[in-house]
Formats: C-alpha cells, structure tokens, sequence
C-alpha cells in the first residue's frame, strides 16, 4: 500500500498555482498536512481523492496512475471534503445506507457497520431524525462516518474536526490514532494539537510548495536550541516583531512574553525554550517568505520540498537558520 | 445609507454576481438566437398569410413582442434562484442580521432581475437595429418607431416577469419546483389567454392587443380580403410580402403609454407584495403543511440554537436535560472501536443501488403527494380510454416531475458531489441505478395504462408508451446533470405535457396517443432521443467526475 505524489501542479484559471510541482511519498500511517488558507492543501486532497485532475505530475497509487486507472484508489478510499452537503430529508441511518450502496458494500454489512460507525460518532440516538435538522458539529460527524463506511486504507480528510466541540474533538483524534495502523490517513487541519496528536509524519505546504514533510521529532530537532522567551514591554512588541519570527505572545503583569525563533538569542535575557511544532511550522512558512522575497540571484534552489526532506532528515540542527521575516542571521545570502 | 443606495448596493452585487456566471452567457446567446430567427424569418409576424414591409416600427415591434413573449417565459426561469442561492450560500444569514428591511430586499432583488431581463431586452433591441440593415427592405430608419416597443412593451413586461420571480421565491409553496410548472400556466394563462379571450387591453400584460390592433388596422386597408389575424410565431415558409404595407408603429396615446406604465407600476407593487411573504432567512418560518421535514437551509440556522428542534425523551435519557446535541458531555465516553470491514462484505450489488436511488428519488414528499399519484393511477384503471391514454398518463407523469427534476442535479444541489464523486463506480453503476430509478417512476405511475394496453393486445401502443417511460428520465438526466438544476427539465416538461398530451401535437406527445399509424415511428424517435440524452448525461458526468 503505497500513495506516491511526483512533482504535482495544478494550475486554475485567471492563472492560480494552487500546486508546484509537490512531490509526497506515503505508507501506512497519519500524515498531517498544515498550510495556511490558499497553500493548496484542499487542492491536493481533491487531487488524491480523484476528483480534481492535476495540471501536470502524477498520484500513484501502488504504482498505479489514479488519472488513468481511478477505481482501484476508489474503492480503497474515504473522503471527508472540508465543505460537504448532505440528503436533508433522509436521516442518518437512510443517508449512510445509500452511501454503503454506491460503495459497493453488502446490505447485512452495511447495517452492521452503520450501527457501529453511528454509535463511535456518538450519533445513535439522533440517527432517525432527519439530516436537515441536524448542526454544523452533528453534520461533520455524519461526514466522518460516511468517510468510514467501507473500512478505506486511504482516508482523507479535510479540516475533519471543524464545528466539532474539544471532546468529539478528542475522540476522533483517538479514532485516527487507532485505525492508522494499517492505512494511510492523511488528516488537514489547522489545529496544529490534532495533528501533533496523531500524526506520524508531517507535511507543511505553503503557496503550493511542499516545504516540508517529515517526523514531528526531525521538525522539532530542526529547531532545538532556535526558541526563546523574551520579555518586552509592549511598546518594544512591534521592533521584536520586524526584526524576529514571533511566533506567540502571552500579556502578563510583567511585560509581553513572546515566543522569539532565532538561531541565536535575541536579546540577552532571552529564555531558551522547548521547540513546538507550532514553532516549527511557522519557521517554514517564513523561510519561504524570505526566500520569494529575496532577489532571485540570491535564491536558495529549489527545490523545497526534496530541499526540506532531506536536509531535515540529515542535517537536523546544524542547518544554517534565519531569525524569522527579518534578515538571515547567518549562513544566509544576505547577511 | 437612504434605502434607494441599499436597494442599489444589493441590485448592483446581485446583478454582478450572475452576469459573470456561465448561465448569463447561455442567457445571451439564447437572445441572439432570438435575434437570429427574426432576422432569418424563421419567427414572423404574419397577417394572415402576409406580412408588411420590415419598416423600422415592424422590425422594432417583432423583435419586442418576440422578446415580450418568450424571453417573459424563459427568462422567469433565468431569474428567479437569487433569494434561494442567499439562502443556499449563507448571505442570507448575514443581510438578515443587518437592518436590512424586507421590502428593501425585495426591492434590490426585483431590480437586479430586471436589470438581466432588460439586458437580454437590450441585446435584442441591437438585433433589431442591425436586422433592418439586413434585410433592406425599408431605406428610411425610424428610431423612435424602432425602440418604442422595446420601452413600451417589452419593459413593463420583464418587470412583471422580474417582480412574479421574486414573489415565487419569497411564496414557501412556490419557490421550488412547483413554482416552475406553474410559471408555466401563469405565463400561457395570465399572459396571453387572458389577453386573447377577452380582447381587452387592460387586461393584456404583455402589451400584443395594442400592437396587434394597430397593425390589423393598417393591414385591413392595404391587404383585400383580409378578415384580421394576427400571429406572432414560428411557422415554417416565409409569408408573402405586401409592399403597400408599410406600418409605421403604434400611435402611442396617453391612455396606451399610461397602461403600459400602469404594468409597470403593478411590477413594483407585486415586488412589494412578496417581502411580505419574505421570511427573512428565518427557517423557523417555514410553514408545517408544505415542509414534510427540515428544510436544507434550516440546517445552519435552526440546530446551532439550543431551541431549534424539540428534545426527545430519548434524548433526555441518553444525553441529559438541557443538552440539544448528543455530547460526550452527557454520554459515557468510550474507546472508539470498529469492526474491520469483511472482503466478502464488498461487492457490487446492483439491486440494492438501485432500490436505494429510487428511494432516494420519492423520499422526502408530504402525503397528499402519494395520495394525488395513487389517485392518477387508480383513475388510469376506470377513466375511458380516449381521455386515459393521453391527457391522465401525461398528467400523471408531470405530476412526478420534481421527482425526475432532482435526478442528475441532486448532488449539485445538495452539495454531496465531494462525497460521491470520490466513490467507485459513478459512472458504471449508480448513474444508471439513478436512470433506473427515474424509469421505475414512469412505469409505476403509468401502470394503470401499461395494463390496459396489455390487456387490449395493443403491441404499437405499449412500444409507444415505453418509449415514454424511458424518455423523460433520460431528458432528466441529461438536463440535470448538463444544468446543475432541476428547472430546465420542470419548464421544459410542462411546456412539452402541454403541446404534446393535452393539444394532441403529433410527435410531441411522449404517451404516445395522439401519434396514431406513426406511433411505432415515433417510439423510435424516441429511443433514439433516449440514447443520445442518456450519452449527453454520461458525457457530462464523465467530465464532472474528472474535474468537480
């Protein structure tokens, strides 16, 4: 079981680059994709679950073109889109056993496997009301059973836990954790606590580009000894903002404390810090910022996605880093 | 901000909003096809067999009354939606929480419909103008003669058309697809019926009874033997041409030109009308009787209040009192389990695919509905032939039009083309189970008739009538999944019911009763029809599926 994503673009009209040239790699496990709004995650999942074709590149899927042959991914998929309609006049149990139907799956199955799916959703008890009454939270959880309807090895799914309260939150976390083992789900979110959760792999997208896709701990690694704790009055908040990638700020009685990513200490009272991925995912999109915004004769090369894979991988802390949106500190090509 | 700069901002916004939709390019087109028959002969005005000279004021009144009465009919269609697409796309929700008033939403919406009707009227206005280049028959361009009509006629008429859209809308049991069918009515009845059975003006809101009069009065002095009749149409063959008659327009009186204002005024009156019924996004509004179950659009509103939808008993037992939404809150938590699915639990059983599409297709009606259908079908059994074997099949399957409008076009609407389209076998398996489904409507709601034909060893007859069964799922289909929406098939349904099973228009009638000798040909051209509509849905969801 094998999902491989080989140099991926796909381009809108009016001249969108909603992907550039992303290359993915994925076995069994949860890979959790971040971005900002617009990096093109929703893109590459529409892209994955066939229902988007790429401007150019290819998905295999156990060596199969998905633009050629799409059943095969088809058949083995679960989709959750992030914006999703439903039958307003079927309830739950109609809604999931027409959805079993177009899958393919056995009638005595399907209601066995309703019954089970309702219940882990926690949707039992309004399953016969119709669909149409149902809330934004209790919608998505018809969603996610839907997506799990014919037990997929490939589920995807986009912005899962929108509209969800922080424990049905929790318990799908718990049911990703628990279904990873044997199949590949790749999770969008931007909660970057779910993903932290769950996820055995990361991939960080921003403009189209991958810029990362790795081990939470190689992301972490990357930045060990690169955050700090620094005090500042809220006057000076502005200054440390221009001049460093804040990536966090709490007001206190004693000033601001802002979560500074830097290579070296930003001020001589700064407090070294444990990395997060929060942190981590910041630093990415803002290596790329500096970069575009680089004249092009400086450019590091691309590209970034084989750039961040492998250097996360081989050279995880001794990477030269750069002190957030301002200037590299060091090693950069405008220092 | 003054009402008239809201009424503005929401025409304005509304109006932007559709005219960069592939639909008002479709809508354009449509209007230089128009344009293109006139100018062509194919629609004429003919005086009994004649025609007058295409003078500035003959082309300028064709064109307006060719806009007057087929653009009032379709464009109806084009318009109305904007009200649903608010509540569809959540805008509704938000105007409704600013000070908005209703009349001003009704007045924005009236507006921006105008404004698309009066531009497809616009488009043809510069028909006309070139037209007379064209055809050169008359040297000397009259301006006034050539554009009044459009002012006059056709203007007051896409008000009416634009203000009954947003009436539609705003009535709950109209803004669906029983408002579509019976636009049909209101326009063929109300529009030109009315007109023509009572002769008078006042009663003439598309404006034909001034121009027709004018124009038999010219024609009675120049064509001998001519006894009136006046049509507007098309007919094939082009009418002989009397080049005495030169008809130089309407002598527009006060009187005429207050009418046609007065149409105008009952336009803004009628748009004024509907924000009474306007529910302002507020689906706790709907009325009980109509709506079976919660509305779609109630979804957003009605569930995020804790007060939206009675607890149950069952509720209070399982989550606790107070609590709306099953929560964990409430339940005990649990480890998430599930039971791996079996390899022999996938397979592709067709059958159940297809029951699943049927009952998908006649869910969701209130009772009388099956009550009204039950009621068509017992009357197949007991009715005489004569009356049975058209007009009752052909009401009796217009009367499951919204059951086959939604085929094609239900994932579109309901937004669930993400969750179906990612699934395997669209194409091979439940396109067809759908088609199946919409087949299995026909065959169940005409029975009655399938029986008797039988039962009469009547081979031709029930070729004929099957030949029906498998039609108008696949018009359907085809208009559905091509369209996005159910409203093309509901119009073009009832106009074809109309013509076809209830004025007996051979090759029109797909019960295939008044077909007589040619009913076996007439089947065959509509399998033939069959197949292409069928190849046309396939095609276009093939491409859907590729690029959602």
């Amino acid at each position: 079981m094998r999902l491989q994503v080989q140099a991926l673009c796909k381009n809108y009209r009016g001249g969108t680059h909603a992907l550039r040239g992303v290359n993915l790699s994925l076995e069994a496990g949860v890979v959790g994709l971040l971005g900002p709004n617009g990096a093109g995650k929703s893109t590459l999942m529409r892209i994955l679950a066939t229902i988007t074709q790429p401007t150019s590149g290819r998905v295999l899927w156990n060596g199969e073109n998905i633009a050629d042959k799409p059943e095969p991914l088809r058949e083995a998929l679960g989709y959750l889109p992030q914006d999703f309609g439903v039958y307003p006049n079927l309830n739950a149990i109609e809604f999931l056993e027409y959805l079993a139907a177009v899958k393919g799956i056995a009638a005595a199955a399907a209601r066995k496997r309703i019954a089970e799916l309702l219940d882990l959703v926690n949707l039992a008890a309004a399953a016969k009301r119709p669909l149409g009454g149902y809330s934004g939270g209790m919608r998505q959880r018809v969603g996610i059973a839907q997506a799990l309807l014919n037990d997929p090895l490939l589920l995807i799914v986009d912005e899962p836990t929108a509209g969800l309260d922080p424990e049905e939150r929790m318990r799908f976390r718990n049911l990703l954790s628990e279904l990873s083992g044997e199949r590949i789900v790749i999770l969008s979110t931007h909660i970057v606590s779910d993903i932290e959760a769950v996820a055995s792999s990361i991939a960080i997208l921003g403009q189209g580009e991958l810029l990362a896709h790795d081990a939470p701990e190689a992301l972490l690694g990357r930045l060990a000894g690169c955050v700090w704790e620094v005090v500042v009055s809220s006057s000076e908040l502005p200054k440390l903002r221009r001049d460093h990638l804040v990536s966090s700020t709490a007001h206190r009685s004693d000033g601001v404390h802002a979560r500074v990513v830097s290579n070296s200490a930003p001020t001589p009272l700064a407090r070294p810090l444990e990395p997060t991925l929060e942190d981590a995912y910041l630093d990415a999109l803002s290596r790329q910022r500096n970069r575009d915004a680089a004249p092009e004769i400086f450019r590091p090369p691309p590209p970034p996605d084989v750039l961040a894979t492998s250097h996360l991988k081989s050279h995880a802390g001794q990477e030269p880093r750069h002190s957030g949106t301002g200037t590299p500190v060091s090693g950069g090509p405008v220092a | 901000m003054n009402f008239t700069s809201v009424i503005y901002a929401l025409a304005r916004a509304d109006f932007l909003e559709r005219v960069r939709r592939y639909s008002f390019f479709l809508t354009m087109l449509f209007a230089l096809f128009l344009g293109y028959g006139a100018a062509t002969g194919r629609i004429s005005i003919r005086m009994g067999d004649y025609r007058g000279v295409y003078t500035s004021a003959w082309i300028g009144a064709l064109v307006a009354l060719v806009t007057t009465a087929f653009v009032s009919l379709v464009g109806f269609y084009i318009v109305k939606g904007s009200v649903d697409r608010d509540r569809q796309t959540g805008v509704g929700q938000i105007l409704a929480a600013t000070p908005l008033s209703r009349p001003v939403y009704a007045l924005g919406k009236f507006l921006s419909n105008l404004c698309v009707l009066t531009s497809v009227v616009a488009v043809l206005a510069v028909c006309a103008l070139l037209m007379q280049g064209f055809t050169s028959e008359e040297a000397h361009f009259d301006s006034v003669a050539l554009l009044a009509p459009f002012v006059l006629v056709a203007f007051p008429t896409m008000a009416l058309t634009a203000a009954l859209a947003v009436l539609f809308e705003m009535l709950p049991l109209l803004n669906g697809g029983v408002g579509n069918v019976l636009w049909f009515f209101v326009w063929s009845m109300g529009g030109l019926g009315l007109a023509e059975i009572s002769g008078n003006p006042r009663l003439d809101p598309m404006g034909f009874l001034t121009v027709a009069k004018s124009m038999e009065a010219a024609a009675a002095k120049i064509i001998p033997g001519y006894q009136g009749g006046f049509a507007l149409g098309i007919a094939p063959g082009h009418p002989a041409v009397i080049d005495t008659l030169r008809w130089h327009g309407v002598a527009w009186t006060s009187e005429m030109i207050g009418l046609r204002v007065a149409w105008f005024a009952a336009a803004f009156a009628i748009a004024l009308l509907a924000a009474v019924f306007f529910d302002r996004f507020d689906p706790a509004k709907a009325p009980r009787f109509w709506l079976r179950r919660p509305k779609l659009v109630a979804q957003n509103a009605v569930m995020n209040s804790s007060a939206a939808l009675p607890i149950t008993p069952a509720d209070e037992a399982v989550f606790g009192t107070g609590s709306k939404e099953p929560s964990l809150t409430a339940a005990q938590p649990r480890e998430p389990h599930l039971t791996a699915l079996a390899g022999a639990a996938r397979r592709k059983g067709f059958g159940r695919l297809l029951i699943a599409e049927f009952g998908l297709a006649v869910q969701g009606r209130r009772w009388w509905w099956y009550a009204v259908a039950l009621g068509l079908l017992v009357a197949q059994f007991l009715t005489p032939w004569g009356a049975a074997r058209g007009p009752l099949l052909g009401t009796a399957w217009l009367w499951c039009v919204l059951l086959w409008s939604a085929m094609g076009s239900r994932e579109s609407r309901c937004g669930t083309r993400g969750l179906l389209f990612s699934c395997s076998g669209i194409l091979d398996r439940q396109v067809p189970a759908c088609y199946l489904a919409g087949v299995a409507i026909a065959a169940l709601s005409g029975a009655g008739i399938a029986v008797r034909l039988l039962h009469g060893g009547d081979t031709a007859g029930l070729l004929g009538f099957l030949a029906g069964v498998f039609f108008l799922p696949s018009l359907a289909l085809a208009l559905g999944a091509v369209s996005g929406t159910g409203k093309a098939f509901e119009a073009i349904l009832t106009a074809w019911w109309y013509i076809g099973p209830i004025n007996h228009t051979r090759g029109f009638d797909f019960t295939g009763a008044a077909n007589g000798a040619r009913t076996l040909r007439y089947a065959g051209m509509y399998v033939a029809l069959t197949v292409a509509l069928l190849a046309v849905a396939f095609v276009a969801r093939s491409r859907q599926l590729r690029n959602n």
